[in-house]
């Protein structure tokens, strides 16, 4: 564990460099049981990290990081994994604004690129970004895809995108730079939880 | 209930306060007041606890009251005029039944709060009475109610709490964990020298123009954004995100801009130059306890 300064209120405490399934589990057990350290204002859990804004009025910037470790401390560090439930979401991977061009990047056809996209059981790492998006991982090496050099103003609701080695469903229209591959017309998002499995499947079949 | 009708809806206009907090890990963002120091002036003034604000942006709002009532309007100089007539703002003032209320153009600044005394009675969606800035705004034919209010004595803003909105300011950033990911000369540029305000302002974030950074990895696993975050994506276009930044992200960022000068910035227009200053984070502090303190 590693925590970081990142602003006048707040620290970035980091459990992992890498997304894996032993992160995500610890990642959630940290952020569960910080939810009873006092003084905190927000908890922000992603894939390996945690951001953590607290009042300067009762913590300094050294304080804080005691009192994250002495809190974290305390607990016996047990934690059962939350498997959640499956989701299936369709994609019409014929509306794929980038398919064409992430395929030519790795120098595949786009139906490989569409078997390797479909091929996984993808968990629920995070959510966040904007209410109801999901971050999926973790995306075939074969496929990952840096985001947009210049992130679009506008993503269409119900794209679904890479970047890097994650993958998500746009819950609504908003600016973006991840590379779409197709779009969906799933429109569950508030049924995502932390820990869920999620499938995607080519609409056309 | 009493209240404002809405005669005019402007540019754009709805309510705020200082956001929401506990929501991340659902997605939802913080939103709230821009300019928290304008605001936190208008509750002050008429001494609510937990109340709220119209923001209004750049002008056009008209509203007519059903009802007497105290208020005042802190921040950007917007025009406002009660009946036509040109009021002064950073005061109290005491509105009777029939008054309109106007935000006739902007002057100086961009954004100001009209605020009632006990606050505006409307809902609350996620503890909070803020609105989303990209989700809706104040139109003609709303209807804004309020407690009643009479208020014998007028309350004033000292001069010395009254800022002038200037078309350049600096901006005091905190480097942050990913500074590793830019070179010594790419935060040279940075801090040597200045960058424009575009279009591209929104209470989500503000893009700016200037001298292209370069950052060592075009992406990072997504984490959770900081108020003031500076980003930077591969295009090199900083860009500082503010109250309704997305709640996580993924490119490098190279430091977060001081709470309060993030305030600052809220009521610059598009063209106004800015330059960062590097602080640390003891000093940071103690400015925002500085800060944080005129309105205890």
């Amino acid at each position: 564990m590693k925590i970081e300064t990142v602003s006048v209120d707040s620290v970035m405490i980091y459990m992992g460099i890498i997304i894996s399934e032993e992160v995500l589990d610890k990642v959630q057990n940290t952020y569960t049981r910080l939810k009873s350290l006092e003084h905190v204002v927000d908890l922000t859990p992603s894939y390996t990290s945690i951001l953590l804004q607290y009042d300067i009025f009762y913590y300094d910037s050294v304080s804080i990081k005691n009192a994250i470790i002495n809190h974290l401390s305390k607990g016996d560090g047990k934690y059962e994994m939350h498997r959640g439930k499956l989701i299936k979401i369709p994609v019409d991977y014929t509306q794929g604004l980038d398919l064409q061009s992430v395929a030519d990047f790795h120098n595949i056809s786009s139906q490989e690129l569409i078997d390797k996209h479909t091929q996984p059981i993808y968990r629920v790492y995070a959510i966040g970004f904007l209410v109801g998006f999901a971050y999926l991982g973790i995306v075939d090496g074969s496929i990952k895809t840096p985001r947009l050099e210049t992130p679009r103003t506008k993503v269409p609701k119900g794209s679904v995108g890479i970047a890097e080695s994650q993958t998500a469903v746009y819950p609504e229209e908003s600016a973006g730079g991840w590379n779409i591959l197709g779009i969906t017309e799933f429109d569950d998002f508030h049924l995502f939880e932390v820990g869920d499995s999620v499938r995607f499947t080519d609409a056309r079949i | 209930m009493p209240g404002f009708e809405v005669l005019q809806g402007g540019i754009w206009s709805n309510i705020e306060d200082l956001g929401r907090y506990g929501y991340a890990h659902v997605g939802v963002t913080n939103s709230g007041a821009m300019d928290e120091y304008a605001y936190r002036w208008s509750q002050k003034l008429l001494g609510n606890k937990e109340g709220n604000a119209i923001e209004v942006m750049l002008g056009g709002l008209e509203l007519k009251a059903t009802a007497d009532v105290t208020i005042c309007v802190c921040g950007a100089d917007l025009d406002f005029k009660i009946n036509q007539h040109k009021k002064e703002m950073w005061q109290t003032y005491q509105v009777k039944k029939n008054d309109v209320l106007g935000f006739y153009g902007q002057v100086n600044g961009l954004r100001a709060y009209l605020a009632v005394k006990e606050g505006f009675q409307v809902q609350k969606k996620y503890s909070s009475y803020a609105r989303m800035y990209k989700e809706e705004k104040l139109k003609k034919g709303d209807f804004i109610p309020f407690r009643p209010s009479k208020c014998k004595d007028t309350k004033r803003v000292s001069s010395f709490y009254i800022p002038t909105y200037n078309n350049t300011l600096t901006l005091h950033l905190l480097l942050g964990a990913q500074q590793h990911l830019f070179s010594q000369s790419t935060k040279e540029t940075f801090f040597s020298t200045s960058y424009t305000l575009t279009p591209h302002m929104s209470p989500m974030g503000y893009k700016l123009q200037g001298k292209i950074l370069v950052s060592n990895k075009g992406g990072i696993i997504s984490e959770g954004i900081p108020f003031g975050t500076v980003q930077i994506p591969p295009d090199g276009e900083p860009i500082i995100l503010l109250k309704e930044r997305q709640t996580i992200g993924g490119y490098p960022k190279i430091g977060t801009v001081l709470a309060s000068d993030c305030f600052a910035l809220a009521q610059l227009p598009i063209g106004a130059r800015i330059r960062f200053k590097e602080i640390h984070i003891t000093d940071a502090q103690k400015m925002m306890k500085v800060f944080y303190g005129i309105f205890f």
